[in-house]
């Protein structure tokens, strides 16, 4: 199995010019959010690449995209009906082949030589099932994520068979259902939003969509049907994302990006200045605390 | 192997479940010692916890009840300090250790067994609550509540359906739950305590059937009586509301959710932790609510939590408390999605989940139930039933069985349609009126299942049988069958496990429905901890509604006449009822439909008028508007407008009247104005106060020497008994009972007359304290000859009520001389000084309680000491009924009050022979006209004979000691220091030997004075005013709402017959008596080792009852 096409997700009310946004990368060039997704996505072999856009934002999309513009397809998701709606949008585009999909307000940064998303689509290759990944998620973040309970496939590390899915538990259920032996406590098992999904995930986003009792389904319900249809793993990569949606997301992405790149000295001799110039409050108790003494 | 632990560790049930009692009862000494060595050894080895906790309890039983009788009679011994200041700051192994040091180097004796037996007691009740806690924590779904530490990791969010504001009003949308209560259908033997179901699952068995409920002739039809709201509000912060308890509050930090007993709050408290809303790994944060509330409302806006329990009586035996957690817990977890049906009923899954985060609420709120508690929550009737722990389950190696049981909803095959109507035909559910603290009765359950005794077992084996068939009853719907194995089961293994399950109120109540209804009475049917409170009564369904009729009236009539000797909370109340078949349900209010309860407003609108309209907040103004609209429209509309308006405007204070009544009360009980206000000033001043009731610590204290005692335990000498003999036959002696205290610690301070509490069943029915004392008598006349006239001296509280029941019952069939000693003084009881309230829980040393329990109680001690100043230190306690208010001024003055009110001049003319009076306390049951004693008091030829025991570990509150050289007795109250008590190797059993004319010598007066009221009057006030006042704390219940009380500690002044030994111009000795002579019975919870370690038996053998 090869996996060649990717789907990248960016309909999402509000969320949709969070792709265009410009950052500076490794080595110190300007890009937006788009290039670095589409190249983290060109990196793992993939040739061609579905973006789902709401109308009209295809144009803001073709300028942001630069030199990658070739390998890019847009497709538009008429209405917001949810993060299923939006991937089943790309069904004609993968025309019942493998396909990576990713979020467009998540950048993806690796902590080891090979990119994310070729470290996922290797095992996938490997493995010719889904495989979604994973990281380790503190329970407070579990509002955000949808978890997986897995067991580990012997022999291989940080590759789980996945149980469950559940969209956003709450701790209490997460407990309960999603214990994953071989994390911390109260660490569970959250998606990485980068997947490598199997063709017949579409026909359970049919199923789901059909369903009239389920509002705006997301492709964690969909993705909770396929453990019982087929094989359907959770790989942790080693890496980590950024979700830029969120407050200070891009700023956050900025740094990481930054202190793994070629200016991370002057950007840590910024933030001291930065620091050293306006302390806090919590800061000028402290020095008051200690002259006192 | 030791056999005992053969018990504790085999799997045979033959012989796990042989009692201790029949391998110790005839075992030597050395045998016991033995046993117990090695059972202390394995209980510190053994890894496996409920093997520890058997070998814990077989250890206290030992030390309890065989070791102490096999020893000398004289074997005593000094408990050490230290060991017992182990005990109070709960170091149990620690306390046991040094207890077993001195054993060891100075040999057994009852006071070591005693102490012994107390630490091992609360080792493994601490052990077994230390599990359960364990295991509450370690329910999956309650763990990640402990590792939230601050705000900004709470990773719950409101629902959004309850964000979303109405367009047209403006209101906020309303979840509401509506929950039931449990009925226990067979009573469970008890078999619903944790403990139990974990170690025995198999035994855990419960018939429980949720029902709504109607307090008959006050509500309609009978519905979910529990209902608890929530909505957001937009302040950040959480308000909570008790409609039932006119209670509410606005909580602003974190801390204050972790604050239970500041308000009537704690229950709702408790539901916000438990629910996962402020979890408690946040106990100890500093942060605002608001920065909790941005994360999981939203930012400014916070919660309203309201709860509502239709004035359902508190001691129901129907779970309310824990069902309206349950039901909070519910609407808390849908509104946060942490169970995923926002309306409607929950799915077993969910249920278990609220009924797991409940055991922990409970836990939290330091309360305790048991598992099948919160079965409102589940629908119809279930069987309920212990779960072995499998691998997987957190309990698994650690206890036999899991702490949650397993619930089996009745289909329709095994509870019909048609059975569950007879139900309801035939079942008449009352509250007796009684509220009673069930906590030692299920101390007592726990031990007596750990310990196997052969009665206990043999009733709890019929009554798991009895179970069985009240399962087939159920099936062929034969509502007859089921009465008759109800009243088995209450009759029969009920009361063989605990006799104190019923009382003399049930048991009369009982006998005049068969009286009244003979065939068509059908059963009685026990509910909860113990009989009282919530009761059935089953009838032919023929003449059901006016038995209803019939038995809420006859309830009333039995209360006033037993309500002196009984603790009644309330009137009792009849119910209607129904079985609920959903279970607890929520539905969401929305729009025009999402109003609060009307007592909700009636609650808050005088205070929302007090504010400006345009300084309300927008959502409140808003919600007036709604309500002023409601109020216009339709008869519902005019209920609640009727409603709002009582709420604004001023009523008739009734207090005044009760005020009255009060100052009524004090002049006619001889209230001196004047000595009252001295006490306040001396109080304000601090001259007086709990400090100052110490002697002065440069005076010397020790323990008394061999000649300073007449040690009558080794046996008397013939010739005394003779003397004694001969004495009684002569009429010399009479017996005077003091009955003029409240028994303060025997009911919490309800207020009941001690004295005619029907405590215990001889010979054949409950008898109170004053028949067993005249049973004594007769016993004595009928063996000696003679006449002993009986005193029973009383107080304001307890003269009428004694009168009363004396002529009643035809003198309890005593046909000698019998008299009721007036009380003459009598005290108002004052609010207590910040000063002294600090000294008695800051600076004596006192009981830790557990970790959970304790915090609990620092925080009730916190408000305690804000009423007290608020209301005023030292001012006059009168927020209260009447008789709560005053106080007897101690046992001092009931012998002069004999001089003053002219008994002892009746008693000398009436059988002029009279020399000696023994004079003992209402619940020293052992004291009895001893001819041996007397003898030995006559040819003492002392003025004063007391009577004193080998001291115990529970035996607190002063003792013979040696002060500066001279023997007297030592009030505990005026001990130097904690420790000095402990030095003392006897204990006061306050049983004291008068010479009638020496006594009157010490007044300055002969018996012709006697009639002379003046010259008595001043005698006995210049002899007062030698002895010292004491300045003490008491505990008073105050009752309100539907049977709620609250405890106050009010100061209180006395003058102690003791300090009689400190005159020097009184002549005293000191018999050193037999512990049972003097055992004192002082509260409730020693009933049960009483009656196990034969005492009872030996008081039995004293009386000839009528």
């Amino acid at each position: 199995m090869q996996v060649t096409k990717a789907v990248i997700t960016a309909a999402a009310p509000n969320q949709n010019t969070l792709p265009l946004q410009r950052l500076v990368d490794r080595e110190g060039y300007d890009k937006t959010a788009l290039q670095f997704i589409v190249e983290e996505t060109l990196s793992a072999g993939i040739e061609e690449i579905c973006v789902v856009i709401q109308p009209g934002d295809a144009q803001a999309y073709q300028r942001a995209a630069g030199e990658h513009l070739g390998s890019l397809r847009f497709v538009e998701q008429p209405e917001p009906l949810g993060y299923a709606d939006a991937v089943f949008r790309a069904k004609g585009f993968i025309q019942g082949e493998p396909f990576l999909h990713l979020v467009g307000d998540h950048l993806y940064l690796s902590t080891c030589d090979v990119p994310c998303a070729k470290q996922l689509v290797q095992v996938a290759e490997e493995f010719e099932c889904s495989v979604s990944a994973v990281q380790a998620t503190r329970e407070s973040k579990l509002p955000y994520f949808g978890i997986i309970a897995g067991t580990h496939v012997p022999r291989y590390d940080r590759l789980y068979e996945i149980n469950r899915v559940i969209e956003k538990p709450t701790p209490t259920l997460a407990e309960q259902e999603l214990v994953t032996p071989g994390l911390r406590s109260g660490h569970y098992l959250g998606f990485f939003g980068m997947h490598v999904l199997m063709p017949e995930v579409m026909d359970a986003v049919q199923q789901l969509l059909s369903d009239a009792t389920k509002a705006k389904p997301t492709l964690s319900d969909a993705a909770a049907l396929m453990p019982s249809r087929q094989r359907y793993l959770a790989y942790q990569l080693q890496g980590n994302r950024y979700n830029i949606g969120v407050k200070y997301g891009l700023l956050i992405a900025q740094l990481a990006i930054g202190l793994s790149g070629r200016d991370r000295d002057q950007i840590l001799t910024e933030m001291l200045d930065l620091v050293a110039n306006r302390p806090t409050e919590a800061a000028i108790t402290m020095i008051e605390g200690t002259l006192a003494r | 192997m030791n056999r005992l632990i053969d018990v504790i560790t085999s799997c045979d049930s033959t012989v796990r479940d042989q009692s201790l009692d029949a391998i110790c009862r005839n075992a030597t000494l050395d045998q016991l010692l033995a046993y117990t060595n090695e059972l202390d050894q394995f209980r510190r080895q053994e890894p496996n916890l409920y093997y520890r906790v058997r070998a814990l309890f077989f250890l206290e039983a030992i030390y309890r009840y065989h070791v102490p009788r096999q020893l000398t009679a004289t074997a005593s011994g000094l408990i050490p300090y230290h060991g017992y200041e182990h005990l109070l700051h709960r170091r149990f192994i620690e306390a046991i250790d040094t207890f077993l040091d001195v054993q060891n180097s100075v040999g057994p004796c009852d006071g070591i067994a005693s102490a012994l037996a107390g630490a091992y007691h609360q080792l493994a009740f601490q052990t077994l609550a230390d599990q359960v806690r364990r295991s509450v924590r370690m329910v999956r779904g309650n763990q990640w509540m402990f590792r939230i530490g601050h705000p900004a990791d709470h990773p719950l969010r409101l629902r959004s359906e309850l964000l979303v504001m109405d367009s047209s009003t403006g209101a906020a949308p309303i979840l509401r739950e509506q929950t039931a209560v449990r009925m226990d259908f067979s009573h469970s033997a008890w078999s619903d305590i944790f403990f139990l179901g974990m170690d025995y699952p198999e035994g855990a068995r419960v018939i429980n059937a949720s029902v709504d409920l109607a307090v008959r002739g006050r509500d309609g039809e009978p519905k979910p009586p529990i209902e608890t709201f929530v909505r957001v509000i937009d302040r950040p912060i959480i308000r909570l509301t008790s409609v039932d308890l006119n209670a509410t509050t606005d909580i602003e930090a974190i801390g204050d959710v972790f604050d239970f007993a500041r308000d009537y709050l704690g229950l709702l408290k408790a539901a916000v932790i438990a629910s996962g809303i402020v979890p408690p790994g946040l106990e100890g944060c500093s942060q605002k609510i608001g920065d909790l509330l941005d994360q999981v409302v939203g930012p400014g806006m916070g919660l309203e939590i309201v709860s509502k329990i239709n004035d359902i009586p508190k001691g129901s035996r129907l779970a309310v408390s824990t069902n309206l957690l349950g039901s909070l817990i519910s609407v808390l977890m849908r509104a946060t999605s942490q169970i995923s049906t926002l309306n409607g009923a929950l799915e077993e899954r969910d249920r278990r989940l609220v009924a797991a985060r409940a055991i922990l609420g409970e836990w939290l709120g330091g309360s305790g139930g048991g598992w099948q508690d919160s079965g409102g929550i589940w629908p119809g009737i279930k069987l309920i039933t212990g779960a072995a722990a499998t691998d997987g389950d957190p309990e698994f190696g650690i206890s036999r069985g899991r702490l949650m049981p397993t619930h089996h909803v009745l289909g329709e095959n095994e509870a019909s349609a048609a059975t569950r109507q007879s139900l309801q035909d035939s079942l008449v559910l009352v509250h007796g009126g009684m509220a009673q603290n069930v906590g030692p009765i299920l101390e007592m359950v726990t031990e007596h299942y750990l310990l196997r005794n052969e009665t206990q077992w043999n009733g709890r084996t019929k009554a798991m049988k009895i179970l069985d068939d009240l399962m087939a009853g159920i099936k062929h719907g034969d509502l007859r069958a089921i009465g008759k194995l109800t009243t088995q089961n209450f009759e029969g293994p009920l009361q063989t496990i605990i006799p104190w399950a019923t009382n003399r109120f049930t048991d009369r109540l009982i006998e005049l429905c068969r009286e009244q209804y003979a065939d068509q009475f059908w059963g009685f049917w026990m509910l909860g901890g113990m009989a009282g409170g919530g009761m059935g009564f089953i009838f032919d369904p023929a003449i059901k509604p006016e038995a209803q009729d019939w038995l809420g009236k006859k309830m009333i009539e039995i209360k006033r006449d037993m309500q002196t000797a009984l603790p009644f909370a309330m009137d009792p109340v009849v119910y209607d009822f129904k079985i609920n078949d959903r279970g607890t349900f929520a539905e969401l209010l929305t729009g025009d439909q999402a109003f609060m309860p009307d007592r909700y407003y009636a609650l808050l609108l005088p205070g929302l008028l007090r504010t400006a309209t345009r300084d309300l907040p927008l959502q409140t103004r808003l919600e007036l508007e709604s309500l002023s609209a409601k109020c216009k429209s339709g008869s519902e509309g005019k209920s609640t407008a009727a409603l709002l308006l009582d709420s604004v405007l001023p009523h008739a204070v009734r207090t005044e009247a009760s005020h009255q009544s009060l100052q009524d009360q004090l002049s006619m009980a001889g209230f001196d104005r004047e000595q009252h206000e001295q006490i306040r000033a001396d109080l304000r001043s601090g001259r007086i106060g709990l400090s100052q009731n110490r002697i002065s610590s440069s005076t010397t204290i020790g323990d008394v020497r061999s000649d300073d005692v007449t040690d009558l335990r080794v046996g008397i000498q013939q010739k005394f008994i003779d003397l004694g003999v001969q004495s009684i036959r002569d009429g010399e002696v009479a017996v005077v009972t003091l009955a003029a205290g409240v028994g303060s610690r025997w009911t919490q301070g309800a207020g009941v007359c001690k004295a005619l509490h029907p405590f215990h069943r001889f010979a054949g029915r409950h008898r109170s304290f004053i028949e067993v004392h005249l049973a004594k008598n007769r016993f004595t006349t009928q063996k000696y000859g003679g006449v002993i006239p009986h005193v029973f001296t009383t107080s304001y509280l307890t003269d009428e009520p004694i009168r009363e029941a004396i002529q009643k019952s035809n003198h309890f069939g005593f046909d000698g001389p019998l008299h009721v000693s007036t009380g003459k003084s009598v005290g108002l009881r004052m609010v207590p000084t910040i000063r002294d309230l600090r000294f008695m829980w800051e600076e004596t040393a006192q009981q830790m309680l557990d970790a959970q329990q304790q915090k609990v109680r620092d925080s009730l001690r916190a408000a305690l000491m804000n009423w007290a100043r608020s209301a005023g230190e030292a001012s006059d306690y009168t927020d209260n009924s009447p008789s709560q208010c005053m106080h007897p001024v101690g046992h001092w003055y009931e012998v002069p009050n004999m001089l003053r009110n002219g008994l002892l001049a009746r008693l000398l003319s009436e059988q002029s022979s009279l020399r000696y009076l023994l004079l003992h306390n209402i619940d020293t049951l052992g004291a009895t006209v001893d001819p041996g004693i007397l003898g030995h008091h006559i040819a003492g030829g002392a003025s004063l004979s007391f009577e004193v025991i080998g001291r115990r570990l529970e035996d607190r509150g002063g003792g013979l000691a040696l002060v500066d050289g001279r023997p007297r007795l030592v009030e505990g109250l005026a001990m130097p220091n904690d420790a000095t008590e402990f030095g003392l190797t006897y204990y006061n059993s306050m049983t004291t030997w008068i010479e009638i004319d020496a006594l009157l010598r010490t007044f300055g007066l002969t018996r012709d004075d006697l009639s002379n009221a003046t010259k008595v009057d001043v005698a006995v006030r210049r002899l007062a005013m030698r002895l010292p006042t004491y300045v003490t704390l008491k505990d008073v219940k105050k009752r309100w709402g539907h049977a709620q009380e609250d405890v106050f500690p009010v100061a209180q002044f006395e003058k102690l017959w003791s300090d009689m030994t400190a005159l020097p111009e009184v002549s005293s000795s000191f018999f050193v008596t037999h512990t049972r002579r003097g055992q004192q019975l002082k509260s409730q919870a020693q009933l049960d080792p009483w009656l196990r370690d034969g005492s009872a038996e030996e008081i039995n053998a004293m009386c000839l009852f009528s």
